[in-house]
């Protein structure tokens, strides 16, 4: 498969990128990873007359840096850089199982967190797990900055808040007070190079190990035109002990909520029954992970 | 329109001149001839295009060849040593792990990878180090079991 024919050019800062960028509407592309980018023009979906590339940007950074309760996350790591990452598996390990549920290998060794989340697919495997952490993207232009939480950040499948002349440069997270758990469960036909059939994540943040729920978070994707929190699910947690049958009746609450359609991979009826399985599981791994439960 | 990007292609300095919507496995395979990497799907799905850039392994079929530029890429040309296979190719053909072969290089380069990080795997990591190498012949069975032939022999 041949690509079509484009200019290239290689930011070396995320300024050079924005002045590239600025003005040129869909004639210019950027390019991360090229996972996403590169498949979409060789279908001839997406033919920009300039290709910016944005991997130098990367260069010597770490891709998670911690400043107290606050992390950064570099969205030109590699799904394998976050997926290793210490400081993630140690403080929000759904968002590392996310990045590894990503494709094989070959790919998470060039796809992006940045291109994960800017492709704007309800499957997208590293959304919902950040979702539960209400992270928030920083999104740069030349006209400056502005910060948007990723709840607000998806429009629709494939659209976002993300304007044709800005880059994703930070994806953050400000740690909760108390003891925090979290996993990511995704069901696919098979276990790898799989887009999801339905995946759910959840966070728990206890005011202390073994006590009550301060806060949750469950997020769900593939299952609604964008990464969706459940929100009246979540609500049914926060205050409450931990039950076994608490965590079901949200997990019953979520799969009312998901929003499913039939296509190749799978039905709506069968996608909400498994967002039932999916975040009664994810809700009691991220509780034992916190601490809770017996 | 093209551009002379120099890197460094097993081991040797490669200088060549690509347009920029030449991939990073045409320009192996026409460019250089080395057509040991194959071009299955063409859009990363099934990893017969795999080589090692920078030490790991990629899809060749979604990197541009300019974006290659100052790297070390690996081929499935660069295993052997003075017309010797490599321990790894070896432990291949005495376990039965290449059938019609289409798969090899990508296997081969993806299980290279692997023992580097980890010279002796489980069954369970090399399943996974192997995940997106499709191969339709063998059943994978006789290539995990290469993979370990060559990781308790050593390197």
């Amino acid at each position: 498969m041949r690509l079509p024919m484009f200019e290239f050019a290689e930011a070396e800062s995320a300024a050079e990128a924005c002045r590239m960028l600025a003005g040129a509407g869909p004639e210019a592309a950027l390019l991360a990873g090229g996972t996403d980018l590169l498949v979409r023009m060789k279908r001839g979906l997406l033919c920009p007359q300039r290709v910016v590339s944005i991997r130098r940007l990367r260069a010597g950074r770490p891709a998670v840096a911690r400043d107290g309760a606050r992390l950064t996350i570099d969205p030109l790591a590699t799904m394998t850089e976050i997926a290793a990452d210490p400081l993630l598996r140690e403080a929000c390990a759904n968002v590392a199982a996310g990045a590894r549920a990503v494709g094989s290998p070959l790919i998470r060794n060039l796809a992006t967190l940045g291109g994960n989340l800017a492709s704007a697919r309800p499957c997208a495997d590293t959304a919902p797990p950040l979702l539960t952490w209400d992270a928030s993207v920083r999104l740069e232009s030349t006209g400056g900055e502005r910060s948007v939480p990723l709840h607000d950040f998806f429009t629709g499948p494939g659209a976002s808040a993300l304007r044709l002349d800005e880059l994703l440069v930070a994806v953050e997270i400000e740690l909760p007070a108390g003891s925090s758990g979290s996993a990511f469960f995704k069901l696919g036909q098979r276990a790898a190079l799989e887009i999801a059939i339905a995946s759910a994540a959840a966070r728990i943040t206890l005011d202390r190990p073994g006590g009550i729920v301060l806060e949750a978070r469950i997020a769900l994707g593939s299952v609604a035109p964008v990464p969706l929190r459940a929100r009246a699910a979540e609500s049914l947690l926060a205050g409450r002990e931990p039950r076994e049958e608490l965590l079901a009746a949200a997990a019953a609450a979520a799969a009312r909520e998901a929003r499913p359609i039939d296509d190749l991979r799978a039905s709506a009826a069968y996608r909400r029954e498994m967002v039932a399985v999916l975040v009664r599981r994810a809700l009691a791994a991220a509780l034992a992970s916190a601490g809770g439960g017996q | 329109m093209k551009r002379l990007i120099r890197l460094r292609v097993n081991g040797e300095p490669v200088e060549t001149a690509v347009p920029p919507n030449r991939t990073l496995l045409e320009m192996l395979r026409d460019d250089l001839g080395l057509t040991g990497a194959k071009e299955g799907c063409g859009e990363g799905d099934c990893g017969a295009c795999t080589v090692l850039l920078d030490g790991l392994p990629v899809s060749s079929c979604l990197v541009l060849a300019l974006q290659a530029e100052g790297r070390e890429v690996v081929t499935v040309e660069g295993l052997a040593r003075e017309g010797q296979l490599d321990p790894l190719q070896q432990a291949f053909v005495e376990e039965g792990g290449v059938q019609c072969g289409f798969c090899t290089p990508g296997m081969l380069l993806a299980a290279t990878s692997l023992l580097a990080a980890n010279p002796d795997p489980s069954e369970q990591e090399i399943r996974e180090a192997i995940a997106g190498n499709l191969c339709r012949c063998t059943g994978y069975q006789k290539i995990v079991e290469s993979i370990r032939r060559a990781a308790r022999r050593g390197p």
